[in-house]
Protein backbone atom coordinates (compact mmCIF):
# COMPACT_ATOMS: atom_id res chain seq x y z
CA UNK A 1 0.00 0.00 0.00
CA UNK A 2 2.84 2.33 1.20
CA UNK A 3 4.28 1.61 -2.48
CA UNK A 4 1.12 2.66 -4.54
CA UNK A 5 0.85 5.58 -1.91
CA UNK A 6 4.23 6.63 -3.24
CA UNK A 7 3.57 6.37 -6.91
CA UNK A 8 0.50 8.24 -6.56
CA UNK A 9 3.08 11.25 -4.68
CA UNK A 10 5.17 10.84 -7.44
CA UNK A 11 3.03 10.69 -10.24
CA UNK A 12 1.00 13.87 -8.74
CA UNK A 13 4.41 15.68 -8.20
CA UNK A 14 6.06 14.81 -11.17
CA UNK A 15 4.09 16.20 -14.07
CA UNK A 16 4.74 19.09 -16.67
CA UNK A 17 8.29 20.81 -15.89
CA UNK A 18 9.03 19.27 -13.03
CA UNK A 19 9.12 16.17 -14.82
CA UNK A 20 11.24 17.53 -17.47
CA UNK A 21 13.58 18.62 -15.16
CA UNK A 22 14.16 15.09 -13.43
CA UNK A 23 14.39 13.18 -16.69
CA UNK A 24 17.44 16.32 -17.73
CA UNK A 25 19.00 15.46 -14.57
CA UNK A 26 18.77 11.70 -15.24
CA UNK A 27 20.09 12.29 -18.78
CA UNK A 28 23.29 14.57 -16.84
CA UNK A 29 24.15 11.98 -14.44
CA UNK A 30 24.35 9.28 -16.64
CA UNK A 31 26.06 11.21 -19.08
CA UNK A 32 29.09 12.18 -16.15
CA UNK A 33 28.85 8.51 -15.23
CA UNK A 34 32.41 6.87 -15.51
CA UNK A 35 33.03 4.74 -17.95
CA UNK A 36 33.46 1.86 -15.67
CA UNK A 37 29.91 2.41 -14.25
CA UNK A 38 28.09 2.71 -17.96
CA UNK A 39 29.86 -0.11 -19.65
CA UNK A 40 28.00 -3.23 -18.12
CA UNK A 41 24.41 -1.98 -19.25
CA UNK A 42 24.59 0.27 -21.96
CA UNK A 43 25.67 -1.42 -24.80
CA UNK A 44 22.86 -4.26 -23.72
CA UNK A 45 20.12 -1.48 -23.93
CA UNK A 46 21.66 -0.38 -27.40
CA UNK A 47 21.47 -4.04 -28.74
CA UNK A 48 17.86 -4.60 -27.60
CA UNK A 49 16.97 -1.06 -29.14
CA UNK A 50 18.77 -2.16 -32.56
CA UNK A 51 17.05 -4.93 -32.59
CA UNK A 52 13.78 -3.29 -34.90
CA UNK A 53 16.19 -0.94 -36.59
CA UNK A 54 18.80 -3.51 -37.72
CA UNK A 55 15.91 -5.05 -40.92
CA UNK A 56 14.79 -1.37 -41.84
CA UNK A 57 18.89 -0.26 -41.76
CA UNK A 58 19.71 -3.28 -44.11
CA UNK A 59 17.20 -2.36 -46.25
CA UNK A 60 18.49 0.83 -46.39
CA UNK A 61 21.89 -0.07 -47.02
CA UNK A 62 20.43 -1.81 -50.04
CA UNK A 63 18.49 0.81 -51.28
CA UNK A 64 22.09 2.97 -50.88
CA UNK A 65 24.49 0.58 -52.96
CA UNK A 66 21.95 0.50 -55.48
CA UNK A 67 21.18 4.54 -55.65
CA UNK A 68 24.65 5.56 -54.91
CA UNK A 69 27.53 2.54 -55.28
CA UNK A 70 30.95 2.97 -54.39
CA UNK A 71 32.87 5.42 -57.06
CA UNK A 72 35.87 3.04 -58.21
CA UNK A 73 33.47 0.05 -58.56
CA UNK A 74 32.34 0.59 -62.23
CA UNK A 75 34.99 2.03 -63.88
CA UNK A 76 36.36 -0.51 -66.98
CA UNK A 77 38.84 1.77 -68.39
CA UNK A 78 40.57 2.49 -65.42
CA UNK A 79 44.25 1.26 -65.00
CA UNK A 80 44.09 -1.16 -62.17
CA UNK A 81 40.94 -2.69 -63.74
CA UNK A 82 42.57 -3.36 -67.05
CA UNK A 83 45.52 -5.11 -65.18
CA UNK A 84 43.52 -6.59 -63.06
CA UNK A 85 41.49 -8.33 -66.05
CA UNK A 86 44.79 -9.07 -67.54
CA UNK A 87 45.89 -11.13 -64.01
CA UNK A 88 42.85 -12.70 -64.02
CA UNK A 89 43.52 -14.22 -67.88
CA UNK A 90 47.19 -15.47 -66.46
CA UNK A 91 44.98 -16.85 -63.01
CA UNK A 92 42.86 -18.25 -65.14
CA UNK A 93 45.57 -20.53 -66.45
CA UNK A 94 47.03 -20.70 -63.42
CA UNK A 95 43.83 -22.52 -61.85
CA UNK A 96 44.01 -24.78 -64.48
CA UNK A 97 47.61 -25.88 -63.90
CA UNK A 98 46.43 -26.24 -59.99
CA UNK A 99 43.64 -28.34 -60.79
CA UNK A 100 46.03 -30.90 -61.51
CA UNK A 101 47.78 -30.28 -58.58
CA UNK A 102 45.49 -30.61 -56.48
CA UNK A 103 44.93 -33.98 -57.24
CA UNK A 104 48.71 -35.02 -55.66
CA UNK A 105 47.84 -32.13 -52.92
CA UNK A 106 44.59 -33.69 -51.93
CA UNK A 107 46.95 -36.95 -51.14
CA UNK A 108 49.30 -34.55 -49.01
CA UNK A 109 46.37 -32.95 -46.99
CA UNK A 110 45.04 -35.78 -45.86
CA UNK A 111 48.47 -36.79 -44.25
CA UNK A 112 48.49 -33.40 -42.76
CA UNK A 113 45.33 -33.67 -41.56
CA UNK A 114 45.98 -36.41 -39.38
CA UNK A 115 49.00 -34.09 -38.02
CA UNK A 116 46.46 -31.02 -37.28
CA UNK A 117 44.75 -33.18 -35.47
CA UNK A 118 46.63 -33.64 -33.18
CA UNK A 119 48.07 -30.12 -32.75
CA UNK A 120 44.78 -28.38 -32.55
CA UNK A 121 42.96 -26.15 -35.11
CA UNK A 122 45.56 -22.82 -35.50
CA UNK A 123 44.34 -21.01 -39.00
CA UNK A 124 41.69 -18.33 -39.01
CA UNK A 125 37.78 -19.11 -40.08
CA UNK A 126 36.31 -17.11 -42.24
CA UNK A 127 32.99 -15.66 -42.71
CA UNK A 128 31.17 -13.15 -44.64
CA UNK A 129 29.19 -10.96 -43.88
CA UNK A 130 26.99 -7.83 -44.91
CA UNK A 131 27.30 -4.22 -43.86
CA UNK A 132 23.82 -3.87 -42.62
CA UNK A 133 23.75 -0.01 -40.93
CA UNK A 134 26.55 2.65 -39.96
CA UNK A 135 26.88 5.23 -37.47
CA UNK A 136 23.64 7.77 -37.78
CA UNK A 137 25.43 10.72 -36.28
CA UNK A 138 29.05 10.31 -37.58
CA UNK A 139 30.09 8.86 -40.87
CA UNK A 140 33.73 7.10 -38.93
CA UNK A 141 31.44 5.50 -36.40
CA UNK A 142 30.79 1.98 -36.26
CA UNK A 143 30.01 -0.25 -38.44
CA UNK A 144 27.06 -3.41 -37.77
CA UNK A 145 27.39 -6.31 -39.65
CA UNK A 146 24.75 -9.10 -39.84
CA UNK A 147 26.88 -11.96 -38.52
CA UNK A 148 26.89 -12.10 -34.67
CA UNK A 149 27.84 -14.65 -32.02
CA UNK A 150 25.45 -17.41 -33.68
CA UNK A 151 27.42 -17.51 -36.81
CA UNK A 152 31.07 -17.94 -34.26
CA UNK A 153 31.78 -14.02 -34.45
CA UNK A 154 34.26 -13.10 -31.45
CA UNK A 155 35.65 -10.06 -30.06
CA UNK A 156 38.71 -8.71 -32.02
CA UNK A 157 38.59 -10.72 -34.89
CA UNK A 158 40.32 -8.93 -37.74
CA UNK A 159 37.23 -7.47 -40.72
CA UNK A 160 38.94 -7.80 -43.93
CA UNK A 161 37.51 -6.01 -47.57
CA UNK A 162 38.90 -6.77 -51.10
CA UNK A 163 40.45 -9.68 -50.23
CA UNK A 164 43.10 -8.72 -48.04
CA UNK A 165 42.51 -4.98 -46.83
CA UNK A 166 41.75 -5.12 -43.09
CA UNK A 167 39.24 -2.37 -42.27
CA UNK A 168 37.96 -3.10 -38.79
CA UNK A 169 38.02 -5.28 -35.49
CA UNK A 170 34.72 -6.50 -33.90
CA UNK A 171 34.20 -4.81 -30.88
CA UNK A 172 33.24 -6.64 -27.55
CA UNK A 173 29.51 -5.64 -28.57
CA UNK A 174 28.22 -9.07 -30.26
CA UNK A 175 24.58 -9.44 -30.50
CA UNK A 176 23.37 -13.30 -31.41
CA UNK A 177 22.71 -12.13 -34.63
CA UNK A 178 25.32 -8.76 -35.97
CA UNK A 179 28.15 -7.26 -34.49
CA UNK A 180 29.58 -3.68 -33.99
CA UNK A 181 33.17 -3.17 -35.96
CA UNK A 182 35.22 -0.66 -35.35
CA UNK A 183 36.90 0.93 -38.58
CA UNK A 184 40.43 0.35 -38.11
CA UNK A 185 40.94 4.40 -39.11
CA UNK A 186 39.90 4.98 -35.13
CA UNK A 187 42.40 2.39 -33.71
CA UNK A 188 46.70 2.92 -33.58
CA UNK A 189 48.43 0.73 -35.58
CA UNK A 190 52.07 -0.97 -35.90
CA UNK A 191 52.46 -0.97 -39.83
CA UNK A 192 55.58 -1.55 -42.14
CA UNK A 193 55.54 0.74 -45.26
CA UNK A 194 56.15 -1.59 -47.93
CA UNK A 195 56.48 0.24 -51.89
CA UNK A 196 53.83 -0.15 -54.13
CA UNK A 197 55.70 -1.74 -56.93
CA UNK A 198 55.71 -4.79 -55.36
CA UNK A 199 58.81 -5.92 -57.90
CA UNK A 200 61.32 -5.41 -54.55
CA UNK A 201 58.68 -7.14 -52.42
CA UNK A 202 61.50 -10.22 -52.04
CA UNK A 203 63.56 -7.93 -49.79
CA UNK A 204 63.57 -8.57 -46.27
CA UNK A 205 60.76 -7.13 -44.20
CA UNK A 206 62.89 -5.70 -41.61
CA UNK A 207 64.42 -3.14 -43.98
CA UNK A 208 61.28 -2.18 -44.85
CA UNK A 209 60.70 1.30 -42.31
CA UNK A 210 57.89 0.52 -39.56
CA UNK A 211 55.94 3.22 -37.66
CA UNK A 212 52.88 3.21 -35.43
CA UNK A 213 50.15 4.63 -36.87
CA UNK A 214 48.37 7.04 -34.71
CA UNK A 215 44.72 8.57 -35.85
CA UNK A 216 44.11 12.13 -36.40
CA UNK A 217 41.21 13.72 -37.78
CA UNK A 218 39.63 13.32 -41.28
CA UNK A 219 39.90 9.18 -40.71
CA UNK A 220 43.55 9.18 -41.11
CA UNK A 221 46.80 8.26 -39.58
CA UNK A 222 50.32 10.07 -38.78
CA UNK A 223 52.96 8.36 -37.65
CA UNK A 224 56.90 9.37 -36.34
CA UNK A 225 60.04 7.74 -38.70
CA UNK A 226 63.22 8.20 -37.69
CA UNK A 227 65.56 6.75 -39.97
CA UNK A 228 67.30 7.71 -43.39
CA UNK A 229 64.40 4.50 -45.32
CA UNK A 230 63.14 5.28 -48.51
CA UNK A 231 59.74 7.20 -47.76
CA UNK A 232 57.93 7.93 -50.48
CA UNK A 233 54.05 8.61 -51.23
CA UNK A 234 51.87 6.09 -52.72
CA UNK A 235 53.73 2.94 -50.53
CA UNK A 236 51.93 0.91 -48.75
CA UNK A 237 51.12 0.57 -45.15
CA UNK A 238 51.34 -3.84 -43.92
CA UNK A 239 50.04 -4.28 -40.46
CA UNK A 240 52.69 -5.79 -38.50
CA UNK A 241 50.86 -5.56 -35.33
CA UNK A 242 50.59 -9.32 -33.20
CA UNK A 243 47.32 -7.47 -31.16
CA UNK A 244 45.44 -8.10 -34.62
CA UNK A 245 46.04 -11.92 -34.31
CA UNK A 246 48.04 -13.90 -37.46
CA UNK A 247 45.42 -14.03 -39.74
CA UNK A 248 45.28 -9.92 -40.29
CA UNK A 249 49.43 -10.19 -40.05
CA UNK A 250 50.73 -8.34 -43.14
CA UNK A 251 47.80 -7.26 -44.73
CA UNK A 252 47.48 -4.01 -46.23
CA UNK A 253 45.34 -0.91 -44.57
CA UNK A 254 46.51 1.96 -46.07
CA UNK A 255 48.96 4.14 -48.76
CA UNK A 256 51.42 6.63 -47.82
CA UNK A 257 49.62 10.49 -48.92
CA UNK A 258 52.22 12.66 -47.16
CA UNK A 259 55.56 12.70 -45.98
CA UNK A 260 56.42 15.81 -44.07
CA UNK A 261 59.79 16.83 -44.01
CA UNK A 262 61.57 18.58 -40.76
CA UNK A 263 63.69 20.68 -41.62
CA UNK A 264 66.17 21.01 -38.23
CA UNK A 265 66.10 17.14 -38.50
CA UNK A 266 66.13 15.70 -40.93
CA UNK A 267 65.77 11.88 -39.76
CA UNK A 268 62.88 12.35 -37.92
CA UNK A 269 59.96 12.53 -40.84
CA UNK A 270 56.64 12.16 -40.20
CA UNK A 271 54.03 10.30 -42.76
CA UNK A 272 50.31 10.71 -43.33
CA UNK A 273 48.76 7.66 -43.96
CA UNK A 274 45.10 7.37 -45.61
CA UNK A 275 42.70 3.76 -45.54
CA UNK A 276 42.54 2.02 -48.58
CA UNK A 277 38.88 1.53 -47.78
CA UNK A 278 36.28 2.59 -46.13
CA UNK A 279 34.45 0.58 -44.03
CA UNK A 280 30.66 2.39 -44.12
CA UNK A 281 31.43 2.37 -47.79
CA UNK A 282 31.30 -1.43 -48.12
CA UNK A 283 28.85 -3.97 -48.54
CA UNK A 284 30.20 -6.97 -47.57
CA UNK A 285 33.22 -8.08 -45.57
CA UNK A 286 35.23 -11.13 -44.21
CA UNK A 287 35.71 -11.67 -40.66
CA UNK A 288 38.55 -14.00 -39.91
CA UNK A 289 37.82 -15.42 -36.77
CA UNK A 290 41.27 -16.76 -35.14
CA UNK A 291 40.97 -19.92 -32.76
CA UNK A 292 40.62 -19.30 -28.84
CA UNK A 293 43.60 -19.68 -27.61
CA UNK A 294 43.22 -22.48 -24.84
CA UNK A 295 43.41 -20.94 -21.52
CA UNK A 296 46.83 -20.88 -19.46
CA UNK B 1 -0.20 13.47 -30.09
CA UNK B 2 0.35 9.57 -30.73
CA UNK B 3 3.40 8.62 -28.69
CA UNK B 4 3.35 4.99 -31.18
CA UNK B 5 3.05 6.92 -33.94
CA UNK B 6 6.12 9.43 -33.15
CA UNK B 7 8.32 6.13 -31.49
CA UNK B 8 7.71 4.66 -35.15
CA UNK B 9 8.58 7.62 -37.05
CA UNK B 10 11.74 8.15 -34.49
CA UNK B 11 13.12 4.75 -35.13
CA UNK B 12 11.98 4.57 -39.09
CA UNK B 13 14.42 8.02 -39.67
CA UNK B 14 17.73 7.00 -37.59
CA UNK B 15 17.56 3.42 -39.56
CA UNK B 16 16.97 5.94 -42.78
CA UNK B 17 20.05 8.35 -41.12
CA UNK B 18 22.14 5.31 -40.47
CA UNK B 19 21.87 3.76 -43.71
CA UNK B 20 20.27 5.28 -46.93
CA UNK B 21 20.83 8.96 -45.57
CA UNK B 22 24.45 8.54 -46.78
CA UNK B 23 23.15 9.16 -50.80
CA UNK B 24 22.51 12.41 -49.74
CA UNK B 25 26.41 13.25 -48.46
CA UNK B 26 27.36 16.30 -49.85
CA UNK B 27 31.25 17.19 -49.46
CA UNK B 28 30.98 15.21 -45.76
CA UNK B 29 27.82 17.53 -44.52
CA UNK B 30 25.28 14.20 -44.07
CA UNK B 31 21.65 15.61 -43.64
CA UNK B 32 19.85 13.67 -40.66
CA UNK B 33 16.22 12.90 -40.94
CA UNK B 34 16.07 12.45 -36.95
CA UNK B 35 16.05 16.22 -36.21
CA UNK B 36 13.56 16.92 -39.25
CA UNK B 37 10.90 14.42 -37.30
CA UNK B 38 11.63 15.94 -34.17
CA UNK B 39 11.10 19.54 -35.08
CA UNK B 40 7.67 18.53 -36.85
CA UNK B 41 6.78 17.08 -33.44
CA UNK B 42 7.93 20.15 -31.70
CA UNK B 43 5.78 22.42 -33.81
CA UNK B 44 2.77 20.94 -33.38
CA UNK B 45 2.77 18.54 -29.99
CA UNK B 46 0.82 20.08 -26.52
CA UNK B 47 4.63 22.15 -25.68
CA UNK B 48 3.90 20.14 -22.35
CA UNK B 49 5.60 16.81 -23.75
CA UNK B 50 7.39 18.57 -26.57
CA UNK B 51 10.56 18.59 -24.41
CA UNK B 52 10.02 14.88 -23.49
CA UNK B 53 9.02 14.11 -27.16
CA UNK B 54 12.85 15.35 -27.94
CA UNK B 55 14.35 13.60 -25.10
CA UNK B 56 13.28 10.22 -26.56
CA UNK B 57 14.69 11.13 -29.75
CA UNK B 58 18.19 12.05 -28.22
CA UNK B 59 18.30 8.60 -26.06
CA UNK B 60 17.18 6.65 -29.59
CA UNK B 61 20.28 8.62 -30.96
CA UNK B 62 22.69 8.59 -27.99
CA UNK B 63 22.22 4.23 -27.66
CA UNK B 64 23.02 3.85 -31.73
CA UNK B 65 25.74 5.79 -31.87
CA UNK B 66 28.20 4.48 -29.78
CA UNK B 67 31.75 6.10 -28.90
CA UNK B 68 35.04 4.81 -30.40
CA UNK B 69 37.41 5.52 -27.40
CA UNK B 70 41.38 5.55 -27.36
CA UNK B 71 41.78 2.39 -26.37
CA UNK B 72 39.77 0.58 -29.26
CA UNK B 73 36.87 -0.39 -27.12
CA UNK B 74 33.49 1.54 -27.69
CA UNK B 75 30.63 3.19 -25.06
CA UNK B 76 27.67 3.74 -25.52
CA UNK B 77 26.88 6.87 -23.14
CA UNK B 78 23.42 8.08 -22.53
CA UNK B 79 23.30 12.01 -21.76
CA UNK B 80 24.97 13.98 -24.54
CA UNK B 81 22.32 14.04 -27.48
CA UNK B 82 19.25 13.67 -24.63
CA UNK B 83 20.56 16.72 -23.61
CA UNK B 84 21.39 18.11 -26.76
CA UNK B 85 17.96 17.30 -28.04
CA UNK B 86 16.28 18.81 -24.90
CA UNK B 87 18.73 22.13 -25.46
CA UNK B 88 16.94 22.15 -29.16
CA UNK B 89 13.45 21.99 -28.46
CA UNK B 90 13.99 24.42 -25.48
CA UNK B 91 14.65 26.56 -28.75
CA UNK B 92 12.16 25.90 -30.93
CA UNK B 93 8.95 25.57 -28.68
CA UNK B 94 8.84 29.24 -28.28
CA UNK B 95 9.70 30.12 -32.29
CA UNK B 96 6.58 28.75 -32.74
CA UNK B 97 4.33 31.73 -32.08
CA UNK B 98 6.72 33.49 -34.26
CA UNK B 99 6.70 31.09 -37.29
CA UNK B 100 4.16 29.91 -39.75
CA UNK B 101 4.67 26.47 -38.38
CA UNK B 102 3.39 24.20 -41.47
CA UNK B 103 5.22 26.31 -44.20
CA UNK B 104 8.36 24.17 -45.07
CA UNK B 105 10.67 26.73 -45.31
CA UNK B 106 9.79 27.65 -41.44
CA UNK B 107 9.84 24.07 -40.18
CA UNK B 108 13.38 23.98 -42.19
CA UNK B 109 14.62 27.33 -40.33
CA UNK B 110 13.90 25.53 -36.87
CA UNK B 111 15.27 22.34 -37.85
CA UNK B 112 18.64 24.44 -38.40
CA UNK B 113 18.23 25.99 -34.81
CA UNK B 114 17.24 23.24 -33.41
CA UNK B 115 20.50 21.05 -34.65
CA UNK B 116 22.49 23.75 -33.83
CA UNK B 117 21.99 23.96 -30.39
CA UNK B 118 21.50 20.04 -30.23
CA UNK B 119 25.35 20.00 -31.46
CA UNK B 120 26.39 22.87 -28.93
CA UNK B 121 24.94 21.01 -26.00
CA UNK B 122 26.42 17.51 -27.41
CA UNK B 123 29.98 19.14 -27.34
CA UNK B 124 29.53 20.57 -23.97
CA UNK B 125 28.33 17.66 -21.84
CA UNK B 126 31.44 15.36 -23.67
CA UNK B 127 33.70 18.23 -22.77
CA UNK B 128 32.04 18.28 -19.22
CA UNK B 129 32.42 14.52 -18.94
CA UNK B 130 36.06 14.44 -19.83
CA UNK B 131 36.68 17.30 -17.49
CA UNK B 132 35.19 15.11 -14.93
CA UNK B 133 36.03 11.87 -15.53
CA UNK B 134 39.36 12.14 -17.29
CA UNK B 135 39.14 8.86 -18.42
CA UNK B 136 37.44 8.92 -21.81
CA UNK B 137 38.01 9.70 -25.43
CA UNK B 138 35.19 12.00 -26.46
CA UNK B 139 32.73 11.01 -29.29
CA UNK B 140 34.34 12.62 -32.18
CA UNK B 141 38.45 11.16 -30.94
CA UNK B 142 40.67 11.45 -32.54
CA UNK B 143 39.32 14.48 -33.87
CA UNK B 144 38.77 18.12 -32.04
CA UNK B 145 35.48 19.65 -30.24
CA UNK B 146 35.88 22.90 -32.27
CA UNK B 147 36.19 20.17 -35.62
CA UNK B 148 32.75 18.39 -34.40
CA UNK B 149 31.06 21.28 -34.03
CA UNK B 150 32.15 22.52 -37.45
CA UNK B 151 30.94 19.01 -38.85
CA UNK B 152 27.47 19.35 -36.90
CA UNK B 153 27.13 22.86 -38.65
CA UNK B 154 27.38 21.35 -41.97
CA UNK B 155 25.12 18.87 -40.89
CA UNK B 156 22.85 21.23 -39.12
CA UNK B 157 22.91 22.74 -42.91
CA UNK B 158 21.87 19.98 -44.51
CA UNK B 159 19.31 18.75 -42.39
CA UNK B 160 18.17 21.89 -42.59
CA UNK B 161 17.42 22.07 -46.37
CA UNK B 162 16.47 17.86 -45.89
CA UNK B 163 13.70 19.27 -43.72
CA UNK B 164 11.71 21.62 -46.31
CA UNK B 165 10.98 18.13 -48.43
CA UNK B 166 10.34 15.66 -45.21
CA UNK B 167 8.68 18.66 -43.32
CA UNK B 168 5.87 18.76 -46.46
CA UNK B 169 5.91 14.58 -46.65
CA UNK B 170 5.79 14.68 -42.80
CA UNK B 171 2.44 17.65 -43.09
CA UNK B 172 0.57 14.78 -45.35
CA UNK B 173 0.83 12.32 -42.44
CA UNK B 174 -0.82 14.85 -39.98
CA UNK B 175 -3.85 12.77 -39.13
CA UNK B 176 -2.41 9.96 -38.55
CA UNK B 177 -0.43 12.22 -35.47
CA UNK B 178 -3.19 12.44 -33.39
CA UNK B 179 -1.84 16.30 -32.89
CA UNK B 180 -4.91 18.46 -31.30
CA UNK B 181 -6.13 21.40 -32.69
CA UNK B 182 -8.42 22.67 -30.01
CA UNK B 183 -7.32 25.31 -28.36
CA UNK B 184 -7.80 25.83 -24.35
CA UNK B 185 -9.42 29.11 -23.69
CA UNK B 186 -7.94 31.01 -20.74
CA UNK B 187 -9.70 33.81 -18.76
CA UNK B 188 -7.67 37.33 -18.99
CA UNK B 189 -7.95 40.86 -19.41
CA UNK B 190 -9.14 41.00 -22.58
CA UNK B 191 -12.14 38.29 -22.08
CA UNK B 192 -13.33 39.87 -19.02
CA UNK B 193 -13.27 43.43 -20.52
CA UNK B 194 -15.60 41.25 -23.29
Amino acid sequence: MNVTRILQFLSARLSGRRLDWLLACVALILGLLPARALAPWTSDVSRVVAVPIVPMMHMGMAVRDRVRPARDVFDPRAPEVVSLEMAAERFRSLYEQARLRSEALEREAAELKGVRSRLGPNSAELSTATVVGIDPTRRDGTVRINAGARNGIRADAAVIARGDVLVGIVSADIGELFAQVIPVSRRSVSVRLYPDDPADANRNPADYPGTVLKPVEGGRWVGDIASNADLREGQIARIDDPRFGAAALGMRVGRVRRVIMNDQVPLARKVEVEPLVDLASERTVVVAVEPQRAPQ
Amino acid sequence: MRWSVYFLAVLLAVAFDSSLGAVLEVSGAQPRLLPCVVVFALLAAPRGLAVRAAMLAGLVADLLSPAVRADGTQLVVIGPWVLGFALGSLAVVPLRSLLYRRNAIAGGFATLVFCMLAAVAFVMVWVLRILLTRDDSPAWWPGSGAGEVWIQTKSAMASAVLALPALWLLEKSRVAWGFSSAKKLVPGAARETA
